[in-house]
């Protein structure tokens, strides 16, 4: 375990080796890539195995010393991260084997796997992050990893802007976050997560000052991944080249801003109003992006907002005070959605479009993307059996065990929504005939690229058996090193959980399937309330409108501030003084007349004064 | 020992070499003038070595009798007796090894300039001199003394060197740092017309301790000091440059050869927050903590004014002359804090930005050589045809946005914690320009290495691009990767800086009262 530091730095070294000598090596960089990766994750394995004895290990070294005060930089293993490790490190090998078959032939092929280790490391060093301050160092450069590979067609300026989207967009985000940490850190007077607790514990902390600390660092995760109000970055992250959707979205950015909660757990306990509040962001967001997932014509976006809303049902969780749930949660979605990342990766890679119109009739034409993107399917949609079902049946529970009766609702909703979509997804792909004629033959991805898939579609059936009310709740008793109890939840809430993601398919298919719903149905009963959607409730807009506008033209006042009113000033008082050195310059014209007139006028001024005084001055 | 007028000096020598070369020979100027600025590098990194390695840092003091300005029989002897006086702490080697790294890299990167380079590169080692001496001087007469010769220096290298509106942006310079010299010398003059001493280290004690019998010629009032103060911060304020005394510092940035910007941006700004830690908190800490918070205030309108202004400039000179005003309303901050991490965050962010200003402006005379024009409107997708150069300057974006791991976000990091522990909610304000910081920062550099290739037609009126797409060259990669190489070593491991700077601060504490 005191070895743990290394797991982040195989993914470093690979950044570093590929930005100097990718150039030379070209498809080589792959290579360097997966192999840094697998040792990470054999290394995360190697924590995770020795983390069984139930010790914690937290190692600091010196940062930068304030005075007495002291910031260290260590590492730490506690029974969530060194899970986290795991996964992380899983996903990233798994999407760096992909990308070799992906992004082959691309100009900047060592570039993009130079990124994709520096995201790595990022994530990974997040994990292992012993306190705040290290945690927001390394929280930043996961946004700088995912604004690389966002921006990672630069020539496009569709990437250009969706980069920058993204980067600011969870900078709004991260500034919460940062006023939290340095509140906390005078209230505590400490960054690590230990003290921080100490201090929750003992009261050191008021409870309003939890309750705020505790807001603003939850306004962190809500940039991060990607919660109402700051989701709109997600849906144009898109941009970049698949694989990294399937990064962003599974293990590493998005996923983020729910380990960092869960992290903080301890602070959110302390305050009913944080964890009210993150129910409710979770919740609503879960249900608010799956309606825009309805109607979304874009593959990859359309798993976006599949993101987004599951990502929800994760802070859900968290807030329902199940963490064990939201990790649960996490974990299988990772799986499933990397898997769907994947998956309509090799679809765009055969058809060369991400338009789902545009599509159908890929069943038989991808014998091994379709049935995986099938298990993805099912997966998210909660159908029982799959890894899917037991996390969303453990979230449900939590909500409903907690009192949170409209939330578990919200839920319960959105797991409807959820299904219809994804299947709505998977029948416009796969169901019916080719709606449109590809250039060139449509075919299967290459071994490198349907090998990962097959690994996460083993792992969306199998990740659910880790925590079942059936074989036992491993991973409860994993995080909470055994002191787990699980809350005996109504059995009603697993069959209506199921019977709703069944429901869900079914109307996909009587919609997009057997069409024997129009599939105007919607369209054409509620045009607005459809374009509401389209436009993902025109939030891009409203910001554009207010947020936007408002700097904009606080800017241009400002801007002419500078240039009329401080610049004024400065002409005025130059100005000023040129005028007094031209007039007396003026008087200086060599007639003995005019100074013969001063000197008088100046006599006259005295004798006037001393007239008016008295002369008591002399 | 004669080390440190060895140091300062050093640079002299090139000059006087430089007087003897014809003006045609240009490549022998620029190799004397590049190597005239090595032995005061050498040296500098010597001595940070060596304070590293624990030698202390007193025992370079260096005095000889100079002038002695009155001859009072009641007074000590020592009164009124101005020494040439050199010596430096923790705090002013650290601003020397800046001066000292960017003086030879602003050296290297002067081969762009081809005109009357002779000219340019006396005054070039001149203003090396002048910033040296500023920060190794031990006493107020001597300081003055280099100020002054950097203000000539600078004033002359706009003016003759510059870009279009040259005369201007000379004239402007001089015209605000002038009277901000003016202001300080008036200053200067109270403070030794009542103490009958220049020296730091004297006046320090004698403003802090009750003196004894024949020391001081009449004693300096609460409200003198108040004023004295006030006086001094405004004469800083500028030169640092305080919003709204900020003017003159975009027109130099845009005008000036872009070598030159990177000792202005780098090091002549900083000469102010160098003044105000240094006499500011130095010489009148009580009187201090009545301008911490008008100072925090101040700092917090630069951080937002200026970050707001850059967001709307088409130039990128533009664009990175307001994001020094904002980057220096974070020193600002942490002087308005008025606590250990406020003051050592100040002192970070100086540092910082002096390398993060550097490495900007290196490469926009790169770009300005490539493409006559440094117009984001008319340049764009850069990374396809100079991907190096490309590299670089998002490297600089970030590192002006203030990203982790590299040293603008310690600064910002420092200063910020400190503030938060006095007034959090103004704090928090501030704050918010990270937001903007990053929407400039990533605006700029983005439309020009991102989206679709530009840039490829000169417009009109300009001349043909030399090499419409050579990349970074050997001698620009290098003093990029070395800066570069500095602002991640600052940003990674701060401690390496904080150490050196841990005996100065508590010094200042410990004035300010613990």
């Amino acid at each position: 375990m005191n070895l743990a530091w290394v797991v982040p730095l195989f993914p470093l070294c690979s950044f570093v080796l590929l930005l100097w000598f990718g150039r030379k090596w070209k498809q080589t960089s792959a290579y360097v890539g997966i192999a840094a990766t697998l040792l990470s994750l054999l290394a995360a394995f190697g924590v995770l195995v020795s983390r069984l004895g139930g010790a914690t290990y937290e190692a600091n070294w010196t940062w930068m010393k304030i005075g007495d005060a002291t910031l260290t930089v260590g590492v730490s293993v506690t029974a969530l991260n060194a899970w986290m490790l795991v996964v992380v490190a899983l996903v990233s090998w798994l999407v760096h084997i992909y990308s070799q078959g992906y992004m082959a032939g691309d100009e900047r092929f060592s570039t993009f796997y130079a990124y994709l280790g520096l995201f790595t490391f990022a994530m990974l060093g997040l994990v292992l992050s012993p306190n705040l301050l290290q945690a927001y160092m390394f929280w930043e450069l996961v946004g700088l990893g995912s604004f690389l590979l966002i921006g990672f067609y630069f020539y496009k300026e569709e990437a250009k802007a969706a980069a920058k989207k993204a980067f600011i967009m969870t900078r709004i985000g991260d500034v919460g976050f940062l006023i939290g940490v340095l509140l906390l850190f005078w209230q505590t007077k400490s960054f690590d997560y230990d003290d921080i607790f100490r201090a929750v514990g003992n009261g050191t902390l008021s409870p309003g000052m939890t309750t705020l600390t505790a807001i603003l660092i939850f306004i962190g995760a809500i940039g991060k991944s990607g919660q109402f109000p700051l989701h709109t970055w997600l849906p144009d992250a898109m941009e970049g080249p698949t694989p990294v959707s399937a990064l962003i979205h599974a293990a590493t950015m998005v996923a983020a801003g729910v380990y960092l909660v869960a992290a903080l757990f301890p602070l959110y306990e302390a305050s009913a109003a944080a964890m009210m509040t993150v129910a409710v962001i979770g919740g609503g967001t879960a249900v608010f992006a799956a309606t825009i997932g309805l109607v979304q014509t874009d593959i990859k976006r359309v798993l976006a907002y599949s993101t987004i809303s599951q990502l929800g049902y994760m802070m859900l969780a968290l807030g329902s005070g199940s963490y064990v749930a939201a990790i649960f949660h996490l974990t299988t979605h990772a799986f499933f959605k990397a898997l769907l990342f994947l998956a309509a990766g090799s679809v765009i890679h055969a058809v060369h479009t991400q338009n789902i119109e545009e599509m159908g009739g890929l069943w038989r034409r991808l014998p091994w993307t379709a049935p995986l993107f099938l298990v993805g399917a099912l997966s998210i949609s909660g159908v029982p059996l799959f890894a899917g079902f037991f996390s969303k049946d453990e979230i449900l529970a939590a909500a409903w065990t907690n009192g949170s009766v409209g939330l578990f609702w919200l839920a319960v909703a959105a797991a409807l929504l959820t299904s219809f979509y994804m299947f709505r997804l998977f029948f416009l792909v796969f169901a019916g005939e080719a709606r449109h004629r590809h250039d060139g033959a449509v075919h299967e991805a290459p071994m490198s690229m349907t090998a990962p898939m097959v690994v996460l579609g083993v792992l969306s059936v199998a990740a659910g058996y880790i925590q079942t009310p059936w074989f036992g709740s491993f991973l409860g008793e994993w995080l909470t090193d055994g002191a787990y109890h699980h809350e005996a939840a109504p059995g009603w809430i697993a069959v209506v959980a199921a019977s709703v993601s069944l429901a869900g398919i079914l109307l996909a298919w009587l919609m997009y399937g057997k069409r024997t719903v129009p599939r105007d149905w919607l369209s054409a009963r509620a045009p607005y309330g459809y374009e509401l959607l389209r436009r993902h409730y025109y939030m891009d807009d409203l910001y554009r409108s207010t947020v936007v506008a408002l700097v904009s033209s606080i800017s241009r006042l400002l801007g002419y501030v500078d240039r009329y009113l401080v610049e004024g000033l400065v002409q005025f008082v130059t100005g000023t003084v040129n005028a007094i050195a031209a007039a007396g310059s003026r008087g200086q014209n060599g007639q003995a007349q005019t100074y013969g007139l001063v000197a008088a006028a100046g006599l006259a001024m005295l004798v006037v004064i001393f007239a008016l005084t008295g002369g008591d001055w002399l | 020992m004669t080390f440190l007028s060895l140091l300062v000096f050093s640079p002299l020598l090139g000059i006087g070499l430089l007087a003897w070369v014809r003006k045609t020979e240009t490549n022998m100027i620029q190799w004397i003038g590049t190597a005239a600025t090595v032995p005061p590098l050498l040296l500098s990194l010597f001595a940070f070595i060596q304070s590293v390695r624990g030698f202390p840092l007193e025992r370079l003091d260096e005095a000889h009798h100079w002038v002695r300005l009155a001859d009072f029989p009641f007074l000590t002897d020592a009164a009124y007796v101005i020494r040439y006086e050199l010596g430096i702490d923790g705090l002013s080697l650290l601003f020397i090894v800046l001066t000292a790294v960017l003086g030879t890299l602003a050296a290297v990167a002067s081969l762009l300039v081809n005109e009357e380079k002779k000219g340019y590169f006396m005054w070039l080692l001149a203003l090396e001199v002048g910033m040296l001496g500023v920060f190794a001087a031990a006493n107020f007469i001597w300081f003055f003394f280099f100020l002054e010769v950097t203000l000539v220096a600078m004033f002359l290298l706009v003016g003759k060197w510059g870009g279009f509106e040259r005369e201007r942006a000379a004239y402007s310079y001089l015209l605000y740092n002038g009277f901000g010299s003016a202001l300080l010398l008036v200053v200067i003059a109270v403070l030794v017309a009542r103490t009958g001493t220049a020296n730091f280290a004297l006046l320090g004690d004698m403003l802090h301790h009750p003196v004894a019998e024949g020391q001081l010629i009449a004693p300096l009032t609460s409200e003198a000091r108040h004023w004295l103060l006030g006086g001094l911060l405004l004469a800083f304020a500028f030169k640092l440059p305080a919003v709204p005394l900020h003017r003159w510092l975009i027109r130099v940035h845009v005008e000036a050869p872009p070598p030159v910007v990177m000792l202005h941006a780098g090091v002549l700004l900083k000469i102010a927050a160098y003044g105000m830690i240094r006499f500011g908190i130095g010489l009148f800490p009580d009187e201090f903590r009545a301008f911490a918070g008008v100072i925090a205030a101040l700092g917090v309108v630069n951080i937002l004014y200026g970050a707001l202004l850059a967001l709307r400039q088409h130039e990128l000179k533009h664009v990175l002359a307001y994001s020094s005003v904002s980057h220096m309303g974070v020193v600002l901050v942490g002087l308005g804090a008025l606590n250990e991490a406020g003051i050592q965050g100040a002192i970070f962010q100086s540092i910082a930005h002096g390398l993060i200003a550097a490495l900007s402006f290196l490469l926009v005379g790169v770009l300005a050589d490539r493409w006559g024009t440094t117009d984001i409107r008319r340049l764009g997708g850069l990374a396809a045809s100079m991907p190096v150069f490309s590299g670089y300057l998002l490297t600089a974006a970030l590192a002006l946005l203030g990203l982790p791991g590299l040293a603008g976000f310690v600064g910002e990091f420092t200063a910020f914690l400190g503030l938060f522990a006095k007034k959090p909610i103004l704090a928090a304000v501030g704050a918010l320009g990270l937001i903007f910081a990053a929407a400039y920062s990533l605006k700029a550099v983005l439309n020009v290495t991102f989206g679709r290739a530009r840039g490829s037609q000169p417009p009109a009126g300009q001349s043909e691009p030399r090499e419409a797409v050579a990349d970074l060259r050997m001698n620009e990669a290098v003093p990029a990767f070395i800066l570069v190489a500095l602002i991640v070593a600052v940003g990674v491991y701060p401690q390496l800086l904080a150490g050196q700077l841990a005996a100065a601060l508590e010094t200042m504490m410990n004035g300010l009262g613990g």
